[in-house]
């Protein structure tokens, strides 16, 4: 293959996937296009987070928070103030997106490691004591439900309509974050992750890199929220607790840190292993954690290696073993 | 020309009349063999919550009970089970799999009432015949869904229980209410609010004391001033311990004290460490015994029979009164069974007296919150007795 060809054929190869999996509700009964629904959240979920984690290199902890944000947001939105569930998507990710300006701070003020990783941590759990709390807006911990609703005439509750909308949302912010890492803000992105000092000799405004980068995470994030919410139907508090992160957490280690293409990965995988792990009652979270361990055992830098080793197609310029 | 449209259109119209019905044929004994009836059984079997899947263990034993006596009309209760962990989305993936890969003929089961509320909407939709046996929210079976049918006490019924139970001690004048700030707490402290108002009863103090907290003197001084004949405490168990410690130490330990579902007496007596701080406390109980009475060995043997390791607690038996509704509704509709005539004879449980639940079940086309109230357990000569009311054992 010559390396010339590469970027074509691997442009091609990005736009062929959500092009074939147009026909993935021909094949599907309502129980598999939900949880294939649930992919494609997971799937951005996983992305935001990597960005922060993975591109960025800070131990920071705050995306479930993002994530209940754009949720909650959707679900006002749509049920208290009557907008459209469509219209809510990218509100909620500017929502999701407000989240990671305040979640970045912290970071802004030089707080690093182990003490980002807790104060990230603490603005999750404050999210989650407010979506309890405000109950006259969040609905307490009864939560939200959102109005049925038709798109173009197609009812909202169809897990196959709302599986064209979910890819189509997915494929635009996966590509935009592809654009994003491998323009000059994402050298500069993962400039901070290599050395933020150096990188600040250079010129370069870390403080604004950082935050900027928490933002898009945000807004990723928050959007993944709306699509959560009409997944569901109905939002609750428990949804974005320490459990939601964990999973995050472990997509992106699994997938690999900081490739957009592990994210996917460990995303899908995430999501899937605990539905074939349904035939186990009671040995799930066992054959969970197995599987878990064992893959970040034999592939630490995540699935996305594997697929690299097999082909230089599956190469990200700006990754870095 | 127009005559041959007009022949062709009728006959489409016929085949399709002819497709319909046959489909609403299959829909109607989806799940349903010679020899079986596949009931979907959906719970938390993992998770944080998976402790409240005891909750459907009575409700199994009580399926094997009746296959080993012959099952129903030679119909076996198949439980097919579906792990909701707790969590909305990993339980509305149950849902939808029970429904339209495995083809289960009904529903039955759930604990955590979120994922309830939230699987709501799918099950409404299908038309599948689904029996609440565990998560109490009101919202679950109203407004009305023509399948859905709550085979145990709901949050209401319970509250309304409680405030009851307080009205029913004579001279009762002053109530206090002290709680947790969640819609937990909400669920009890509200009905029963209405139910003291209704009666021209109005809390002369409402207090809160959050989860986790480890010192209720503040609360207990503002007691101490108001001086209440009965107190309702919609508190979760450790504060409930904490509160009536803190009672007894400012010297308020006669003054009764009302907890919720979500306590239980000798638990709490335990958390204490001392008869003195429990003796005036009372709680709801759905039963029509104490656990370890004779009324529940029945049973707690049945539990035993096909769960020897199972620990009995409240939960083991909280499912058994909805199965055996559901049994009773299934040998009324006889052998050709579908589920349009289950909805039917679930409609016409009426008074249905358990022999486990406190309460029986009364389900209507108009009302599908079978349980209306609760019987409470307190501490009666030093013993735990369950009563009706202020000094009358059940």
């Amino acid at each position: 293959m010559q390396v010339s060809s590469l970027p074509r054929l691997r442009r091609r190869l990005f736009w062929a996937v959500p092009v074939l999996l147009l026909a993935l509700p021909l094949l599907t009964n309502e129980y598999t296009q939900f949880v294939a629904n649930g992919m494609l959240i997971a799937a951005l979920v996983t992305l935001g987070f990597s960005l922060v984690i993975g591109n960025l290199g800070q131990l920071a902890f705050a995306n479930t928070a993002f994530f209940g944000l754009g949720a909650y947001a959707s679900a006002i939105l749509s049920a208290t103030l009557g907008l459209p569930w469509i219209v809510t998507i990218p509100l909620s990710g500017l929502v999701g997106a407000l989240g990671g300006f305040v979640a970045s701070s912290a970071a802004l003020r030089g707080i690093r490691a182990y003490y980002l990783a807790i104060i990230t941590l603490a603005f999750g759990e404050l999210m989650r004591w407010v979506y309890v709390h405000a109950r006259p807006v969040t609905g307490g911990t009864n939560g939200l439900a959102l109005p049925k609703e038709t798109l173009f005439g197609f009812s909202l509750s169809d897990d196959k309509v709302k599986f064209y909308v979910f890819l189509l949302v997915a494929v635009l912010l996966i590509k935009a974050t592809s654009n994003l890492l491998r323009s000059r803000l994402g050298r500069a992105i993962m400039a901070v992750r290599e050395n933020e000092v150096a990188t600040a000799s250079l010129g370069i405004p870390t403080a604004r890199i950082i935050l900027m980068t928490f933002a898009w995470s945000g807004f990723v994030t928050g959007c993944a929220g709306a699509l959560f919410a009409r997944h569901v139907g109905h939002v609750f508090p428990e949804s974005f607790g320490m459990i939601q992160l964990i999973s995050s957490f472990a997509m992106v280690l699994v997938g690999g840190l900081g490739s957009i293409l592990g994210a996917v990965l460990g995303a899908v995988l995430l999501t899937a292993l605990p539905e074939y792990l349904r035939a186990f009652p009671g040995l799930e979270e066992l054959f969970f954690g197995l599987i878990v361990g064992a893959v970040l055992l034999v592939l630490p830098m995540g699935l996305a290696s594997l697929l690299r080793r097999a082909s230089p197609l599956f190469s990200e310029r700006y990754y870095r073993e | 020309m127009k005559r041959l449209k007009t022949v062709l259109a009728c006959a489409v119209l016929a085949a399709s009349a002819v497709t319909a019905q046959a489909q609403s044929q299959d829909w109607e004994t989806e799940g349903l063999s010679d020899d079986a009836i596949t009931i979907g059984v959906m719970g938390p079997f993992s998770g944080n919550a998976a402790s409240y899947s005891k909750a459907l263990i009575g409700m199994m034993a009580y399926y094997d009970k009746i296959n080993d006596e012959g099952g129903i009309y030679g119909r076996k209760l198949v439980a097919v089970q579906e792990d909701t962990a707790c969590d909305s989305a990993k339980g509305i993936a149950a849902a939808k799999k029970l429904l339209s890969q495995d083809k289960v003929f009904m529903l039955q089961g759930n604990s955590c009432s979120g994922v309830a509320l939230a699987m709501r909407p799918i099950i409404e939709d299908s038309g599948v015949p689904w029996i609440v046996a565990h998560a109490v929210s009101d919202s679950i079976s109203d407004p009305l869904a023509k399948n859905i049918f709550h085979g145990v006490p709901t949050g209401s019924a319970n509250g309304r229980a409680m405030a009851a139970f307080v009205l029913s001690k004579p001279d009762t004048k002053k109530v206090a209410i002290i709680e947790h700030s969640n819609d937990w707490a909400h669920s009890y402290s509200d009905p029963a609010r209405a139910y003291l108002e209704e009666h021209g009863v109005t809390p002369t103090e409402e207090l809160t004391m959050e989860r986790g907290e480890t010192d209720a003197t503040a609360q207990v001084l503002r007691l101490r001033q108001d001086k209440p004949d009965f107190i309702i405490a919609a508190l979760y168990e450790a504060e409930t311990a904490i509160f009536l410690r803190d009672l007894k130490k400012y010297g308020l330990g006669d003054i009764p004290v009302m907890g919720t579902a979500g306590t239980d007496l000798e638990n709490t007596m335990k958390r204490t460490g001392d008869f003195d701080t429990v003796k005036n406390y009372y709680v709801i109980h759905s039963y029509i015994d104490n656990l370890d009475g004779p009324k529940m060995k029945p049973w707690a043997d049945m539990i035993h029979k096909y769960y020897p390791d199972e620990q009995l607690s409240t939960f083991s038996f909280v499912s058994i009164g909805s199965a055996e509704a559901l049994v009773a509704a299934l040998k009324a509709v006889g052998p050709d069974l579908t589920r349009s005539k289950l909805i039917d004879a679930l409609n016409q449980v009426h008074d249905f007296d358990t022999g486990i639940l406190s309460d029986p079940i009364t389900w209507t086309p108009e009302d599908h919150q079978g349980v209306k109230g609760s019987a409470v357990a307190g501490f009666v000569d030093g013993k735990p007795t369950v009563l009706k009311a202020w000094g009358q054992p059940y």
